[in-house]
């Protein structure tokens, strides 16, 4: 993608660029371009790759069932390798969880929590959205049969309630549609009125300031004679249209003055695109993010030996030895094979006496993992869906230590509903995960009740969880610096003899179950090259 | 916190010098609220992931060390310019060097102010959608 955005978009025609790209790559790079440029074509990398003559029997024992894990480990047993996995938790899956009714976790240093969230109800405390090309996370789906339904990730009647800004709007919740509405309309109708005052006559083409000019009428929604913007008929209307003359045609809403709403701060959630991992419409597992763990799971014909906490590894020439503790039986015991695919955090792993060198130690020492974490509370009725006919989405707020609160994409007119209370990252979560569980929560409670005044009296149950304080992570994903990705990255990608780590913090999708997968494929590939000539 | 309050701040001391402007639990409180979910409640730190500060020497050494770590974050540790002002600052880091055994001075907010410089940012407050 980087020859597109040098050149600051399309400055030439897309066949132009693809017969480019086909002269200097030939078709494998054509066809990635051509993937990429929305034809739809996948290139090979999209599947997990061919371990082309098998892994002969030769034994692996992977270290952590997060999607990392557990992909390492359904490629290799399908290659003909001789699997066992070993996880520390009582469960599998790692981040990739789902809170549901009895879910228990004890804090670092903290409280216990048991999610009392009616049958059905669920949170995601880890990942929660998928996006479209993350096609490792998609091609398993897929396989698994795990059913997947639309996220969405923006909506034109989300809430923003700004206090810190300034002038009539500060404090006072506006409709994202009316700042949308508003602020591409002023933009377009002053740009058009320069533009047609001949300001900008050197810029254009023979032809293109007419163009330009329908551009400009149609993105601001401006009257079509005098370019002026004066609301439009999708900005939220103050009486919508109905049936006979009462509401009849309905009636539009006034727009707010450009000053206020520049004042307001409230235009800083807008972007001409989303980011290209927040599509505005994303996808989510049917019944919460455990659900593609559990389908590897089903298809897995290998064991997992759970309560299985690893406390160091050793190895020589002819083997690989992992020291555990069986946390059930208080035993301790070792797994001995000829690799080990290591898919354990590197804020766990640093832990760990480990078999490597002193500069592969103090790349594991050398990225730091985020604060982060998120609360799901109960609402007893879906009044954002019922009252306000917010479907999915997020409100936006600019409380201290709260940016955003999200409504479910799951269980639409249904009865109740899970809210995200808070998803704080950096300070912010530490500040949060200081509280006591009942202080984070009345916390998140006064902060809805801001924009939603029933949000309060309407909430049930709750369940927060902060990865920082949460054993076996001990910190959200990993946060590479510029530096540490030329210092360290490329080092923890090397075999260290029979060891080999995997995980989202091998990868430039961090944080993201895709990273985990995509990295497991990338790894599994040196593990093979490695048995081939062993 | 912008630089005009960051003057009241400044002139708030002035004013009251000779008594503290803040009672000496205020370091401690600050402390459980922002601090000790990671360092823990008694300085004790999580092995490997977040240092103990009971016992250590950074933090007992030059209180520039510990307060540019603060002001500019270092690791996992994120910056808390945006959160805490310069007087908080130096609250929570005298009390951390004298707490749980610490033996070390206390210092003051010029201190802070000093190590802050123009170049730690506070973490963006702007509402963009939260990441992942």
């Amino acid at each position: 993608m980087s020859e597109l955005s040098e050149t600051g978009g399309y400055g030439f025609s897309r066949r132009a660029f693809l017969e480019r790209l086909s002269g200097v790559g030939g078709t494998a790079l054509m066809l990635a371009g051509m993937s990429a440029l929305g034809f739809g074509i996948e290139s090979a990398r999209a599947q997990p790759p061919a371990l082309s003559g098998g892994g002969k029997g030769k034994k692996v024992i992977v270290l952590g069932t997060g999607v990392a894990g557990l992909t390492a480990a359904y490629e290799l047993s399908n290659a003909g390798y001789q699997v066992t996995m070993l996880e520390a938790r009582d469960r599998f899956g790692g981040r990739s969880w789902t809170a549901k009714r009895g879910t228990k976790l004890t804090e670092v240093g903290g409280e216990t929590e048991t999610c009392d969230f009616d049958e059905g109800y669920y949170i995601n405390p880890g990942p929660w959205r998928i996006p479209y090309f993350h096609k490792g996370y998609l091609h398993y789906a897929k396989k698994f049969g795990v059913g997947v339904e639309l996220f969405n990730n923006d909506n034109d009647l989300s809430p923003i309630l700004y206090e810190k800004g300034s002038g009539p709007l500060a404090g006072k919740a506006v409709k994202k549609v009316e700042v949308a509405a508003d602020m591409r309309g002023y933009a377009s109708e002053l740009l058009a009125k320069q533009v047609r005052g001949g300001a900008l006559d050197g810029e254009f083409g023979p032809g293109d300031k007419e163009l330009f000019l329908d551009y400009l009428r149609t993105e601001g929604m401006l009257t079509r004679s005098d370019f002026k913007y004066i609301g439009a008929e999708g900005r939220e209307p103050t009486v919508y249209p109905g049936a006979g003359t009462d509401p009849g045609a309905g009636v539009w809403s006034k727009p707010y003055p450009m000053g206020d709403i520049l004042k307001s701060g409230t235009w800083k959630v807008l972007r001409s695109i989303s980011n290209l991992d927040q599509q505005r419409t994303m996808f989510q597992p049917i019944g919460g993010m455990h659900e593609l763990p559990k389908g590897f799971v089903r298809n897995l014909k290998v064991p997992i030996k759970l309560q299985h906490e690893v406390k160091s590894i050793t190895q020589d020439d002819k083997s690989i030895t992992v020291h555990y503790l069986d946390t059930k039986t208080g035993q301790a015991g070792t797994e001995t094979a000829d690799y080990v695919m290591c898919c354990i955090p590197l804020s766990i792993l640093r832990t760990m006496d480990l078999p490597v060198s002193a500069p592969f130690k103090e790349a594991i020492g050398g990225v730091s993992y985020a604060l982060v974490g998120k609360i799901g509370i109960q609402m007893k009725e879906r009044f954002w869906e019922d009252k306000y006919r917010m479907y999915g989405g997020h409100l936006y707020v600019d409380d201290p230590l709260i940016s955003t609160i999200s409504t479910p994409s799951t269980g639409w007119l249904g009865q109740k509903g899970v809210v995200l209370g808070f998803y704080p990252h950096g300070a912010a979560a530490a500040r949060l995960s200081a509280m006591t569980l009942a202080e984070r929560k009345a916390y998140a409670l006064k902060a809805g009740s801001k924009i939603f005044p029933e949000y309060a009296d309407m909430a049930e149950g709750s369940f927060s969880m902060f990865w920082h304080r949460a054993p076996y992570n001990l910190g959200g994903w990993a946060e590479w610096t510029e530096d540490g990705r030329k210092k360290y990255y490329p080092t923890l990608l090397e075999p260290q003899g029979r060891l080999i780590l995997a995980g989202e913090h091998l990868s430039y999708l961090t944080g993201w179950q895709e990273g985990g997968i995509e990295s497991a494929w990338q790894q599994i590939q040196k593990l093979h090259a490695k048995a081939q000539v062993a | 916190m912008s630089l005009f309050q960051r003057i009241l701040c400044a002139a708030a001391l002035t004013a009251a010098a000779g008594a503290p402007a803040f009672a000496a639990d205020d370091g401690a409180s600050l402390f459980q609220q922002n601090c000790a979910a990671c360092h823990q409640p008694k300085g004790e730190g999580v092995p490997g992931a977040f240092p103990p500060l009971a016992g250590n020497k950074f933090v007992q050494g030059d209180p520039k060390g510990p307060a540019y770590v603060l002001t500019h974050g270092r690791g996992g540790m994120p910056n808390f310019s945006g959160d805490l002002d310069d007087q908080q600052m130096a609250a929570i880091l005298s009390y951390v060097r004298s707490a749980w055994g610490n033996k070390a001075a206390s210092l003051d907010a010029p201190l802070v102010a000093s190590v802050r410089g123009a170049d730690a940012l506070p973490n963006d407050t702007g509402a963009n959608l939260p990441f992942h």
